[in-house]
């Protein structure tokens, strides 16, 4: 598993919503203050209205050299507080708790080691946090969707390192699963994979790669509950 | 037992109530609320439905603190007197004054927020009044930073936040120079400590060795225990502190809660079973005879009997000495109580005594071969079995022998085992144990 190589202690905060970016009808991506608060690409926050018990976990999209904190949220049915931070308007206050979380990078492999980040929805932010944060990384980025419109700001990375795999429209790259994907491509054992995502695809995904002979040590995962 | 220990001391200095042992008969009476379960939340409800029927009868103020989700914590307004974060202890003499001029409402706002250990340092340097003349908790963190998802403590207690280590190491001492034999270091994730503050504090192992040192100086016996760590953050330097100093017991408590590396991804809990394994190895490397304890959640949402099976392997593997087994329950506030509880009753319950009985074997056979050697031990009371008194030995493990002098509690004694169960084991004692202070 990853180590962290720092990790700062923050409390419960006050935080300002800057804008709302909408990327698809149900995702977008809110932008709100930093305070020059440090945090690394991979790690979580919480958010939550104000005043109010409901909050949730969401991983940070920007940049650690971003001048502002950005998550990608989809917005769900049954999700209060997904539903509410949609309508937020710019000034309005949120409480914070984070960034913490250990899905981190290991810094001493950034320059060398080879990555494939496996993502299911918006479980690609913290994927693109890493991108922003270290231009360099040698990486290939599957990302699994229902419908091409959901390849949320795929021009933020290098048309060779992406492929969209979708399920309900053949407009993606590869038309099915990321775990079909998987299945069908030849997998490097030397590669470290990164999963984000659902549960399910992370389990299917985990199965496949040790089955094509990737050690466990080599995998990491975070999963969106 | 840490924190109980610090609310008897506030209120029994601060506010001229006496303890007593009755809750019938007591005019304050509080819970301090757990909420890793929910059976233990649960019991809350049932206990302040009893003491708001007795207020009728008698003059009598309820209070409630400790781990607390948000959402309980609003109910628990309306039923309690007095809410309080734990953090906020000193305060309790102040607001039990106040009771009946002003209500906590003051706080309400404030309760319903996200949880901050803003205050924690006040809560950390009350001198606590212990309920035990041998045995103390020592509080060295509070707070979560793993989100496991069958867990709700970083939705109650907020971040780590380490102690200061020159609190704890004083702490420690004077407890030493007290006589105290058994000190457990307290934290939800142990070797995490210093994390936090990086670079401004010790790290776990430093602060193992500091306290290691200290028991040195000293010239006194006693075993310092530490629960819980998180595989995690674990290190052989760990175990390697322990191994170099004698007063750091040779018990190490590891959770694993599952051996099957998908379920550890649904639980979030960061490790994978190998790493767990390399630690597992490292302990029996560098110290083969010490005891290793663990935790395991059975019928966690979604086990399938190949995943049942992959644990009770693991537990073939590890051959647990102590294995505290929980069939799962959801608990609201925890990311794990949106799956379904999918697993029928009664396969938790068969889930439960296969691992049960696979850790009796194991146990029974670690037991079995402590039969014929001599062990120092810690007595620690009075035996159900009539003419014996009880004791730990540095392990951990439960052990009896036919004594009945009171003057032996809470000192060391060595007892030469003579037979073995599962989960005990019987002795005789070998020498007169040492009775004057510091020993």
């Amino acid at each position: 598993m990853t180590q962290p190589t720092t990790k700062i202690p923050l409390a419960t905060q006050a935080i300002t919503v800057q804008e709302t970016r909408n990327l698809t009808p149900t995702a977008y991506v809110l932008r709100f203050d930093r305070h020059q608060r440090e945090f690394l690409a991979g790690q979580h926050v919480i958010l939550g209205i104000k005043d109010e018990n409901n909050a949730r976990e969401y991983s940070v999209y920007s940049g650690e050299n971003d001048e502002y904190f950005e998550v990608l949220i989809k917005e769900v049915l049954e999700g209060d507080v997904s539903r509410r931070l949609k309508k937020l308007k710019p000034g309005t206050q949120l409480q914070m708790d984070g960034p913490l979380g250990f899905f981190t990078l290991r810094p001493n492999e950034i320059n060398t080691a080879r990555y494939m980040f496996i993502a299911s929805g918006t479980g690609i932010a913290p994927f693109r946090s890493y991108v922003r944060s270290y231009p360099q990384l040698d990486y290939t980025l599957l990302h699994g969707v229902r419908y091409s419109n959901e390849a949320y700001e795929r021009d933020q990375y290098h048309r060779d390192r992406y492929i969209l795999c979708t399920t309900a429209d053949t407009n993606g790259d590869f038309n099915g699963r990321v775990t079909d994907y998987l299945r069908q491509t030849t997998i490097d054992t030397a590669t470290q994979y990164y999963l984000c995502g659902n549960v399910k695809m992370i389990h299917e995904a985990f199965e496949i790669l040790a089955q094509k002979g990737v050690a466990t040590e080599n995998m990491h995962a975070e999963v969106y509950f | 037992m840490s924190d109980s220990e610090r609310v008897r001391t506030i209120i029994e200095t601060q506010t001229g109530y006496q303890w007593t042992d009755h809750e019938e008969e007591a005019n304050l009476v509080g819970i301090l609320a757990c909420s890793v379960r929910q059976k233990a939340i649960d019991k809350v409800y049932s206990r302040i439905t009893r003491w708001n029927k007795w207020k009728s009868r008698r003059n009598l103020i309820t209070f409630i603190s400790g781990c607390i989700l948000p959402a309980d914590m609003e109910k628990f307004l309306k039923l309690f007197d007095i809410v309080f974060r734990m953090s906020e202890l000193e305060k309790l003499p102040e607001m039990i004054r106040h009771y009946g001029v002003v209500t906590p409402a003051s706080l309400f706002g404030d309760l319903k927020r996200m949880p901050s250990n803003d205050s924690i340092d006040d809560f950390w340097r009350i001198t606590p009044h212990y309920s035990s003349d041998f045995e103390a908790f020592v509080p060295i963190q509070n707070g979560c930073d793993k989100f496991c998802t069958f867990c709700a403590v970083p939705y109650t207690r907020g971040r780590e936040v380490s102690r200061p280590s020159a609190e704890i190491i004083q702490e420690a001492q004077q407890l030493v120079e007290q006589g105290y034999k058994s000190i457990t270091l307290l934290g939800q994730n142990v070797n995490s400590y210093g994390l936090d503050k990086k670079g401004e504090e010790l790290s776990f192992p430093q602060l193992l060795e500091a306290i290691g040192k200290m028991g040195e100086d000293s010239e006194r016996e006693f075993w310092v225990y530490f629960t819980s760590p998180h595989p995690r953050d674990m290190t052989d330097e760990v175990v390697e502190m322990v191994a170099r100093y004698r007063c750091l017991a040779r018990q190490f408590h590891l959770p694993v809660q599952s051996g099957d590396d998908m379920v550890l991804i649904h639980m979030n809990r960061k490790h994978t079973v190998d790493k767990y394994r390399q630690i597992i190895h490292a302990v029996r490397r560098i110290i083969p005879e010490a005891t290793i304890f663990t935790d395991i959640i059975t019928g966690f949402s979604g086990e399938t009997e190949e995943q049942h099976t992959n644990t009770r392997l693991m537990m073939e593997e590890f051959k647990y000495n102590m294995a505290y087994i929980a069939q799962y329950s959801p608990r609201p506030g925890a990311a794990s109580s949106r799956w379904a509880d999918d697993i029928a009753p009664d396969i938790k319950r068969r889930r439960y005594h296969e691992l049960s009985n696979d850790l009796r074997k194991h146990a029974l056979v670690h037991n079995t071969d402590m039969v014929g050697k001599s062990y120092r031990v810690l007595v620690t009371g009075h035996d159900r079995k009539p003419g014996y008194l009880s004791a730990l030995t540095e392990g951990k493990i439960v052990c009896r022998f036919a004594a009945t002098e009171v003057a032996l509690i809470g000192k060391f004694t060595d007892i030469v085992i003579t037979s073995a169960t599962d989960f005990s084991v019987e002795g005789e004692r070998v020498a007169v144990a040492e009775l004057t202070t510091g020993n």
